[in-house]
């Protein structure tokens, strides 16, 4: 890196990257707040508004995202027409169905500053519902974020000595019924 | 009748009207339109804009340190510190660099911008040791503050 010229370190440090973050089984707002980060530029230290030093992001398995709570009943996503009834109001659940992408791609919008450079900042953003990328993205990307929220592990994913390693907290009585 | 000659009525009323009108017009050369070039609107425009200078002098060194702010805390999770731990450990350690100049070090100097966060990482962990460890440890090599006199 020290022995760049003057130009290529120049061209080094303002080059743009490519991000690309696996969206399974993680919040969309986290995974939202990563990609304004980077779409910005703000993880950069030469970052200035002016400068155009956002970088790419690129976001796969957006259909397997998980909302924590119940939002996936409560949130509501609304939206009109212009037209005058034209008011209409979708659970998060309905606009998943609808489009598998939607969520991450407004979560991101909501986010990023709202001036003129958003849109260009959202078509840097590219989000796939699927593992599939095109290969020209694929040939792009330069570097994987770690997810933003650990995985638990499934009941069925721990092994029996781990089991019966937990301490019991109560042992129930013999006519007991489980459900 | 005062004045009986032809060259006593013949006054001159100011005789640097051009100069005076210059004056204000080589601040709106760059402007848009009539602007740059009509005394009358230029008057008008000059002023609007020596307000806007004024109000963004002092508008400016806020921008400055917000943004000195924002790059800071880009180097510092690079290193995996947030930049309220960098900043407070940092004046716990009596490193009395300002904004600026740490944000100059983030971009130019990575190496020193990297040993200055390990020291904030370590003065923060001797701070954790020393909040939970029961003052049964002797302080740690960074908290003790040295007074030079």
């Amino acid at each position: 890196m020290s022995s760049f010229s003057r130009s290529a370190q120049q061209w080094a440090t303002f080059a743009r990257s490519w991000f690309l973050i696996d969206a399974r089984v993680q919040p969309p707002g986290k995974i939202a707040t990563m990609c304004a980060v980077r779409l910005q530029g703000k993880h950069k230290p030469i970052y200035h508004a002016l400068s155009d030093c956002g970088d790419h992001v690129v976001v796969i398995n957006t259909k397997h995202i998980a909302f924590s709570g119940n939002k996936w009943e409560q949130k509501v996503y609304s939206s009109h027409t212009g037209y005058p009834g034209g008011f209409k109001q979708v659970t998060a659940t309905q606009l998943h169905q609808k489009d598998p992408k939607a969520i991450v791609k407004l979560a991101v919008y909501g986010m990023l500053p709202r001036n003129l450079h958003r849109r260009t900042m959202m078509q840097r953003l590219h989000i796939f519902p699927d593992d599939e990328l095109p290969e020209d993205i694929r040939a792009n990307l330069t570097e994987e974020l770690p997810q933003p929220r650990e995985i638990p592990r499934k009941l069925s994913e721990y092994t029996q000595e781990e089991i019966d390693a937990f301490p019991r907290l109560w042992t129930p009585p013999e006519d007991y019924k489980m459900k | 009748m005062v004045f009986l000659t032809l060259s006593c009525l013949i006054r001159s009323r100011g005789p640097d009207r051009y100069w005076k009108v210059q004056e204000v017009l080589k601040h709106a050369r760059h402007f848009r339109g009539r602007k740059n070039r009509c005394y009358r609107l230029a008057v008008k425009a000059v002023r609007r804009a020596f307000v806007y200078a004024t109000t963004a002098r002092r508008l400016k060194k806020r921008y400055m340190r917000t943004l000195w702010i924002t790059r800071i805390a880009a180097a510092s999770r690079e290193h995996g510190m947030k930049y309220p731990a960098l900043m407070h450990n940092l004046t716990k350690t009596s490193v009395q660099l300002n904004r600026r100049v740490i944000s100059d070090l983030a971009i130019t100097e990575p190496r020193t911008f990297l040993s200055l966060a390990k020291l904030a990482q370590a003065r923060q962990q001797e701070g954790f040791r020393a909040a939970l460890g029961d003052g049964k440890e002797p302080s740690g090599v960074f908290s003790r503050i040295v007074l030079l006199q």
